[in-house]
């Protein structure tokens, strides 16, 4: 395996205190780095749509980073209720957030698009009642 | 013009300090994915949201203030977390608009 620095994270489903926590930590990483700050926002928009979307839609799950010489490679791996229609949650706007969740500024429905917008690859692996894994790369 | 100038011109309150860097410009917005994907770097961030992931959205975007509008006051949470990150987290008793002329006006942005 080609070398590269790996960052692994639990996020708590629970707790709406750390959440952004692992976005942050990669964020500072690769700053530290020298990664341009044109890619650290890309990477830090994408990462913490995906790391939200573990908290208020699957009780958490774990973050694992790959950070290579010129791309970073994040999965988000949850065991939630998986994306029974991933063409829908896709969608600019299409929330199934709950009033409570929108009311601390979440759920406009804008995640996965940033996600998709702001790498350069995403793929959602999904199953209903088993969870989602959701893979994004962005190049350097 | 710095954060902690801005502080003294406009005589807000100051609930937490971070580095006093320039405010280069200004965004306003409550829904995070918003702010994360649209709100410009070194900015001031005018919001009336209050809680804690306010502090994680402001560290990720790196903008220089959060200035809370219409006399909302950090929660517990949300002020531990921004003390800890070294957040500018400021407050007002004006409403966005009125804020908002109220940066441009002192910061000239
Ligand atoms: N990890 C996940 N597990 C289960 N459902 C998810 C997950 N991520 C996204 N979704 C579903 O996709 C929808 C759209 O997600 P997103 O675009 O991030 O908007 P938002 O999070 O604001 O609702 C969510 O409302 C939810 O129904
Ligand atoms: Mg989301």
């Amino acid at each position: 395996m080609e070398d590269c620095i790996r960052l692994e994270y639990d996020v708590d489903g629970e707790n709406f205190a750390s959440a952004g926590n692992a976005s942050e930590s990669v964020k500072r990483t690769l700053k530290q780095l020298g990664v341009s700050p044109e890619f650290v926002r890309k990477v830090a928009i994408a990462m913490y749509e995906g790391e939200i979307n573990m908290v208020i839609h699957a009780h958490g799950g774990k973050a694992l980073a790959e950070i290579y010489p010129d791309h970073i490679g994040i999965y988000l791996k949850d065991s939630g209720p998986g994306i029974a229609d991933v063409d829908l949650a896709m969608k600019a706007g299409y929330s199934t957030a709950t009033e409570n969740i929108r009311s601390l500024g979440f759920g406009a429905g804008m995640g996965l698009p940033n996600m998709k917008k702001y790498s350069d690859e995403m793929t959602i692996e999904t199953a209903v009642g088993v969870g989602t894994t959701v893979y994004l790369r962005v190049n350097f | 013009m710095n954060v902690s100038q801005f502080v003294k011109e406009a005589g807000c309150t100051v609930f937490s300090e971070g580095e006093d860097r320039a405010i280069e410009s200004g965004y306003c917005g409550d829904f995070l994915s918003n702010i994360i994907s649209r709100a410009t770097d070194a900015c001031a961030w005018l919001t009336v949201m209050n809680n804690v992931n306010v502090a994680a959205v402001a560290t990720l975007i790196d903008c220089a203030c959060v200035l809370l509008c219409e006399g909302v006051a950090p929660d517990e949470a949300f002020a531990a977390r921004a003390a800890s990150l070294g957040i500018w987290v400021l407050g007002t008793k004006e409403n966005v608009f009125e804020a908002c002329k109220t940066v441009a006006r002192i910061c000239n942005v």
